[in-house]
């Protein structure tokens, strides 16, 4: 069903029963009251005799909290209704859309998308914030060899939450603020193609994080974030938790990435061209139809892990007709399209704001979609690069050298187009553009150094080291990270009406740029050294590096309070920045700032992509 | 001065900017790389420190444009009035130079391609040689050997010089990861599972073996010692075991 402003419906009215009175606090509520009753039934009615009593419980307990959890925010009044009969009335769907609601809508089940946007940028907030303090104490614990700042039990624990946390939040930071909030606009759309689903796919990721956390809580988790068996299964409960969160944080990416794709392909305006789109728009779509092939194999992954615990299966046991090297294949199938699914939507809204902060057109527009295509289309082909050293199929390990090697030539692409984009432009080095700056920096040692893990003698060298963990630290932090950020401060303005405070964002800049370097050239060295990822506790040999990398790891995590301060003060009381303060030419800068329900008052036709700069 | 001398006479500076930075990158890797990995005791190790040199000289041309262009476009063509900056030239594309640098980074990537593919392909011959086997079993948190032939095993694991010794590895719980540091080879022990690697001792001497795959509470303390011996030591070393088993 479509709405339009321009109804005659009353704005207000009519009881609307349960709909109206359910909000975050219900949601809580609901959750904490599911899981409880589903932890008594578990308790109650399974055999405590049995094996994989207590993971039943867990893993049911986990299954009450998102089911009362999502009947208490509301995502299921609108199906219920329907599936009585009674489909919503406008005013049901206006109400939902958060017509009139002030700032109770961003605590609600909101349609709009640009509340969903917002809910987002928190839900990202909230992952990467609490990812970022468990890498303080994973750095602490490593400032000197033998620091024992948490015991190796803890420890452990955190390395998997905080690598679940940062992966689950990087996947989410550009796609779920941006292609909610900007995407419709740029296409020329009033929503998403499924405004109600865009809200699923947000409250179901938010019932996803309390699951995580709460498995860090209950612990005993030894076996990091790529859940190997068989130590996944000797792992405690924890991980039943651990594992509930990431099935459903499948559902949640699922839902959202269909409708990211339904969006750009039908939702178009008049003369939005495929051709036309912004580059934001395609990258979007394919990280989102990217993730719809990597994530099942997560959902997968899990779930047979689980029913290894639960029921006494075993999938990942050798001993029991399985292979721990299903597990493997199974994560890293999802695992390396997945990177791509994080860093594709970073590289588009990078390449965006390339093109407006140079006033240049963007080079080669065709080069970088084919480049885009390349790398979702071989990053399915790559995975076993992962498993090199694990003995599994040692016959594999040529051709799959062979196609990750040739993922750097469409990597090469997007390195291309921007310094093509760059090139002999007039430079706006404001605040978007110092953190695109600093991506092109970092993104080169991260691409580079994943060749050398590519070629199979330097990686039975260099597996399971720091030289690794620097390596995708310099991908993930030093270019997705920095990718957010510019996107953040580019769209900052569109959101709040104001700059990201411009002097603070330098300052945060700086101190998780330099942050970053040393953190990760240290970490190289550490690894070359000789020290492998995943040590609690080191020899001498390593003092040095470490430390450095401790000092370095703090500097990051100073900036990001600096970014955090200017983004409560910008929020606040920065400097008003009126509909269009870059002069950009895409559609979500020519609409009004707030933006109105439903953005457009007339759809707009258009006849040009917005990267018309000096063609007049 | 026109505007096209001036084009080019800037272009200069990006050009001797790129050879710099090219070849500080060079120096890095060729003085740089062997003097941060560990002395090399076998072949392989020799061979992955000299893949990262070579792979580092590859990419330094590459990684020095990248740095060229972006540290020149922070000094010439940052814009340094007030407001939104006037619009530039409106370069949708360059056939030319996007070709060039398809076919660059192709011939590039084949030739890491090439070496690679010779590289293993070279290990792999090396493996049917293998003189002596060794049986490696790791479990929580202590690596045993055992030398097949003999009632001899230990927790230090012992090998002679100049003998390609193959590396029959298991677990008896979880995942591990069988690494001898300055050897350059690395394979996960599997519970239930035999997997195998090889290599030759160049050298005398005692070098690291460490756990690389997570295992539990005392992954990081799950180190022991290869002692290479002289072949002769080594007969000696074995024959006056105790057996244990
Ligand atoms: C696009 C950005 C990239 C991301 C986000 C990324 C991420 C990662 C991650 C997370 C790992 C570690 C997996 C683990 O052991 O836990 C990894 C390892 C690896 N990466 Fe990348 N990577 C990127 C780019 C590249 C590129 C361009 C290449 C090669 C051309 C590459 C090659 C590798 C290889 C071979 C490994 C396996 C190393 C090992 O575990 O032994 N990566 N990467
Ligand atoms: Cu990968
Ligand atoms: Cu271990």
């Amino acid at each position: 069903m479509t709405s339009t402003l321009t109804s005659h419906a009353p704005a207000h009215t009519s009881g609307g029963g349960a709909l109206r009175r359910l909000n975050f606090v219900t949601a809580l509520i609901g959750g904490v009251l599911f899981g409880v009753l589903a932890w008594w039934l578990a308790h109650t009615f399974l055999d405590a005799g049995g094996a994989g009593y207590s993971d039943q419980v867990t893993v049911l307990t986990g299954c009450g909290w998102v089911v009362g959890f999502l009947l208490g925010i509301g995502a299921l009044t609108g199906p219920g209704k329907w599936f009585t009969g009674r489909d919503q009335t406008h005013a049901d769907e206006m109400y939902l859309a958060g017509k009139d609601l002030g700032r109770k809508r961003y605590f609600q089940y909101t349609t709009d998308h640009k509340v969903v946007g917002v809910q987002y940028i928190f839900a990202t907030m909230a992952l990467l914030g609490t990812g970022g303090i468990l890498a303080m104490g994973i750095r602490t614990n490593l400032l000197t060899p033998g620091n024992h700042f948490v015991n190796q039990q803890v420890y452990n624990g955190f390395l998997g939450v905080h690598g679940m946390l940062m992966i689950l939040g990087l996947i989410v930071a550009v796609a779920g603020p941006w292609a909610n909030f900007v995407l419709p606009i740029q296409v020329g759309a009033r929503d998403m193609a499924f405004p109600r689903l865009n809200a699923l796919s947000l409250w179901t990721l938010v019932a996803a994080i309390p699951l995580l956390l709460g498995s860090l809580a209950i612990g005993a988790m030894d076996m990091g974030w790529v859940t190997q068996a068989p130590i996944a299964n000797q792992a405690g409960i924890g991980f039943d938790l651990f594992a509930m969160s990431i099935i459903t944080f499948t559902i949640s990416t699922t839902v959202a990435g269909v409708n990211t794709i339904c969006t750009v392909l039908t939702m178009r305006t008049k003369g939005m061209t495929m051709e036309r789109l912004p580059i934001f728009a395609w990258a979007s779509i394919f990280a989102a139809g990217l993730g719809l092939y990597a994530f099942p194999f997560f959902l997968v992954v899990m779930s047979l892990n689980l029913a290894d615990r639960m029921v006494g299966t075993s999938f990942f046991v050798a001993s029991g007709g399985g292979t721990g090297w299903l597990q493997e294949n199974l994560f890293w199938l999802m695992g390396h399209p997945e990177v791509y699914v994080i860093l594709l939507p970073a590289v588009g809204a990078m390449l965006e704001i390339a093109s407006v902060f140079s006033r240049k057109p963007l080079f080669s527009y065709r080069t970088v979609i084919g480049g885009m295509a390349g790398l979702c289309g071989l990053s399915a082909l790559v995975w076993a690069h992962h498993m090199f050293t694990t003995g599994w199929a040692p016959t594999l390990g040529g051709p799959f050298m062979l196609t990750t090697e040739l993922i750097s030539i469409p990597t090469g692409v997007i390195f291309l187009v921007m310094l093509g984009t760059i090139w002999r432009g007039n430079i706006w080095m404001r605040l978007p553009m110092v953190w695109v700056f600093g991506f092109i920096a970092n993104f080169i040692v991260g691409g580079i150094t994943g060749i050398y893990l590519s070629d199979i003698p330097v990686d039975n060298q260099m597996h399971g080291t720091m030289f690794v963990v620097a390596h995708f630290h310099y991908v993930f932090v030093g270019s997705v990270l920095f990718g957010a950020i510019a996107a953040l401060c580019y769209w900052f303005p569109k959101v709040t009406g104001r700059y990201l405070d411009e002097k603070m964002g330098r300052i945060s800049f700086w101190l998780v740029f330099i942050g970053t370097h040393v953190t990760f050239l240290a970490m190289f060295v550490s690894g070359m050294r000789g020290m492998p990822r995943r040590y609690s506790s080191y020899s001498m040999l390593f003092e040095h590096t470490n430390f450095v990398s401790t000092i370095g790891a703090y500097m990051i995590m100073a900036g990001m309070l600096v970014l955090l301060g200017a983004f409560i003060v910008s929020w606040r009381s920065g400097e008003p920045s009126g509909p269009n303060p870059w002069n950009a030419k895409s559609l979500e800068w020519m609409v009004p700032t707030p933006v109105p329900l439903e953005n457009f008052e007339v759809l707009p036709v258009i006849t040009s992509d917005p990267y018309t700069y000096g063609e007049a | 001065m026109s505007d096209n001398q001036n084009k080019k006479s800037s272009l200069h500076i990006l050009f001797w900017i790129w050879v710099v930075l090219t070849v500080v990158g060079i120096l890095v890797a060729i003085y740089g790389i062997p003097w941060l990995m560990p002395a090399s005791a076998s072949n392989t190790m020799h061979m992955s420190i000299l893949t990262m040199v070579v792979f580092t000289v590859a990419a330094a041309p590459v990684a020095a444009l990248v740095y060229s262009v972006v540290l020149f476009a922070l000094a010439k063509w940052r814009y340094r009035g007030e407001g939104t900056p006037p619009d530039g030239p409106p370069i949708r594309g360059n056939n030319v130079t996007t070709s060039v640098w398809l076919v660059a980074s192709t011939v590039l990537t084949v030739f890491l391609l090439i070496w690679g593919l010779a590289l293993l392909a070279s290990d792999a011959t090396g493996e049917a040689k293998s003189e002596m086997t060794v049986n490696v079993t790791g479990q929580q948190w202590i690596w045993s050997f055992q030398y097949p032939g003999t009632s001899v095993s230990s927790h230090d694991l012992y090998i002679p010089v100049n003998t390609d010794v193959k590396f029959d590895v298991t677990s008896k719980d979880v995942v591990h990861g069988f690494w001898i540091v300055q050897m350059g080879i690395k394979i996960n022990a599997n519970p239930d599972e035999i997997t195998t690697t090889s290599v030759t001792a160049t050298k005398t001497g005692t070098f690291d073996i460490r756990c690389t795959e997570i295992c539990g509470l005392n992954h990081a303390f799950m180190v022991t010692h290869v002692h290479v011996l002289t072949k002769k030591n080594f007969e000696h070393w074995l024959a006056t075991q105790p057996a244990t088993i």
